[in-house]
This record gives structure tokens, C-alpha cells and sequence, in this order.
């Protein structure tokens, strides 16, 4: 089969006009291949600032401390499975038909995230069984999570090569690592802006060049 | 502004639009076929045709993988292809700064 429709395109396509068709085509496929990650750091941004200040809520000024209202636990819970669920789709749309290395990536990294996220819970587990108190509880379960998101993104920096994403996860880990020394109340109101804020401008900073 | 220079077998919107596209994909990456039709906006009959032009020429690879309603199609940019392309931009990059001076200021 002759390649007649091509050759007839191509005919009436100077210079000028396959820098447009190429332009196209590599923004098309930017937009469309690219993870659309405002909406991830959105809403996680989400988990944190309402999440967590909603629990900081339920806690602050308990003499001597308590425990998190169930309620907000739920609601924390409720807000980091939509926040998963926004972050599987969009990764999904962006990767609906990719294979080869970068699936296998994205792979590894899910599972890396799901067996952190197991030992957090499992760990907590353990520590309850322990006999640890409330407090200790407490600054566990609001810190863990986030020193299993900042591994597992500093890790993924390494297949990504993605310095934003190393720099968040540093970052997460530090907040870890520090915020339970604001006490088994504070550590979520540290926790919720030391998290929510940049996860908020991460959100505005990716945003950005979209909109340019 | 002369297109002879440009490499025939890229020369043409429907390949160049799947070259650039598969281009932007990481090294050691694939597409679907029915992605890449949907990224194109080709019918599978066209999209086939500039296909093959393009794997004739080794600048993509097409594997099949699966048989019946589970098989699956996927298309690389091979290494070929990948320097084809950067020619091929550094031949309209020239084009274009040549034909620079003669536009009206």
C-alpha cells in the first residue's frame, strides 16, 4: 500500500507548519501523559488541614490527655482513603496505556506505600500490646503516617528524578521526626500545618504553569 | 523555505504528530495502541498504516502480546527513531532560523 494520504500532507507542510504540528503534539502529550498533581497535593493538603486540625479539635485541652474523639479518627481515615482513591485515579489517567520501566515503577512504588502503610498500623498494634499510653498512642499515630510518605517519596526520587518530591519528602520525614515534641495534643495542630501549607503551595506551585 | 531537507519518512503530520508522542515517553517505556490512537486522533486503519511506514523505516517498535479479546499492541520509539527525530528537529530548527531574516519587519 502506497503511503498516498501521507505523502499528500506532507506536501503541503513547510517548516513552519510541522514546528506547529510538533508543538502540539509534545504539549497534547504532556497534558495528557503528565500526573495531574494539583489534585493529589489538594487533596492531601485536605487530609491534613482539616483531618488533622479537626482531631487537634477534639484533643486540645484535655487534662490529663484522652484520646482523639472517634469520630474525628473517621473522619481522617474517611478524608485519607478519598485523598488515595484521587491519587490512584489521576496516576491511572495519566498512565492508562503506558508500559514498560515507568509501569513497573509504579508498581514498586504502591507497593512500597501499602506495606508502609501496613507496618504503621500493625506497629501501632504492637504498641498498644506494649502497654504504651495514650500520649505515646497519640504522637504515633499522627507522625507514622507521614514518616512512611516521606520515605517512600524520597525513595521514589530516586526513579523519578523528581527534586520536588525528594525535597516533600525530606521534609515529611523532619516533620515525623520533631512534631512529637509539641506533645500528644500539639503534635496534630504541628502536624496539620507543618503538612496541610505546603502541601497547599506545592498544589498552587504545580498549578501554575498549567494556567501560563 | 525549502521541506526537502526533512526526513520523508517523519515529513508527514500523522507520523510526526506519533513520533513527537512517543517521544515525550520516558526511555524503556511503551504505549497501547488504543492510547495512542486516542493521543493521535487517527482511525486503527490510518494510525496502522503510518505505523508501519515508521517501523519499516526502524524508527518504532510494535509488539504484540496475548491472543482474543486480551491481546494488546504496544509501540516504542526505538533508539533510531529517538535520533531520527533530534535530526529531524535540528534540520527544521536550521529551516526556520534561515527563513528568519527574510520575514518582513
Amino acid at each position: 500500500m502506497k503511503d498516498g494520504a501521507g505523502a499528500s500532507e506532507a506536501a503541503g507542510m513547510d517548516a513552519r507548519g510541522a514546528a506547529v504540528i510538533m508543538w502540539e503534539a509534545r504539549e497534547r502529550a504532556r497534558r495528557e501523559l503528565t500526573v495531574n498533581c494539583p489534585a493529589i497535593f489538594a487533596s492531601w493538603a485536605l487530609v491534613y488541614l482539616l483531618g488533622y486540625g479537626v482531631v487537634w479539635l477534639s484533643v486540645r485541652g484535655q487534662q490529663p490527655f484522652h484520646a482523639p474523639a472517634g469520630w474525628a479518627l473517621a473522619l481522617v481515615t474517611l478524608l485519607a482513603l478519598l485523598a488515595l482513591g484521587v491519587t490512584a485515579g489521576v496516576t491511572d489517567r495519566a498512565a492508562s496505556g503506558v508500559g514498560g520501566v515507568s509501569a513497573l515503577r509504579r508498581r514498586i512504588y504502591w507497593l512500597s506505600l501499602a506495606i508502609g502503610l501496613l507496618w504503621d498500623i500493625v506497629m501501632q498494634l504492637a504498641l498498644r500490646s506494649a502497654g504504651a499510653n495514650r500520649g505515646v498512642l497519640s504522637v504515633f499515630a499522627a507522625s507514622a503516617p507521614l514518616l512512611v510518605a516521606g520515605v517512600v517519596l524520597v525513595a521514589g526520587t530516586a526513579a523519578w528524578l523528581n527534586w520536588y518530591m525528594f525535597g516533600l519528602g525530606i521534609w515529611l520525614i523532619a516533620v515525623a521526626a520533631f512534631s512529637g515534641f509539641a506533645g500528644p495534643a500539639g503534635v496534630w495542630a504541628v502536624d496539620a500545618l507543618a503538612v496541610g501549607i505546603p502541601f497547599l503551595l506545592m498544589a498552587a506551585i504545580t498549578l501554575a504553569p498549567r494556567r501560563s | 523555505m525549502s521541506a526537502d531537507r526533512l526526513n520523508p519518512v517523519i515529513h508527514a503530520p500523522a507520523r510526526l504528530r506519533l513520533m513527537v508522542t512517543l517521544a515525550a515517553l520516558p526511555h524503556g517505556d511503551n504505549l497501547s495502541f488504543t492510547r495512542l490512537q486516542d493521543l493521535i486522533g487517527l482511525t486503527p486503519g490510518n494510525l496502522i498504516t503510518h505505523l508501519r511506514k515508521l517501523d519499516d523505516a526502524g524508527y518504532v517498535q510494535m509488539t504484540k502480546s496475548g491472543s482474543g479479546v486480551s491481546a494488546l499492541t504496544t509501540v516504542a520509539l526505538t533508539h533510531e527513531g529517538r535520533a531520527a527525530l533530534e535530526h529531524y528537529t535540528a534540520v527544521l530548527r536550521q529551516l526556520l532560523e534561515s527563513a528568519e531574516p527574510a520575514q518582513p519587519r
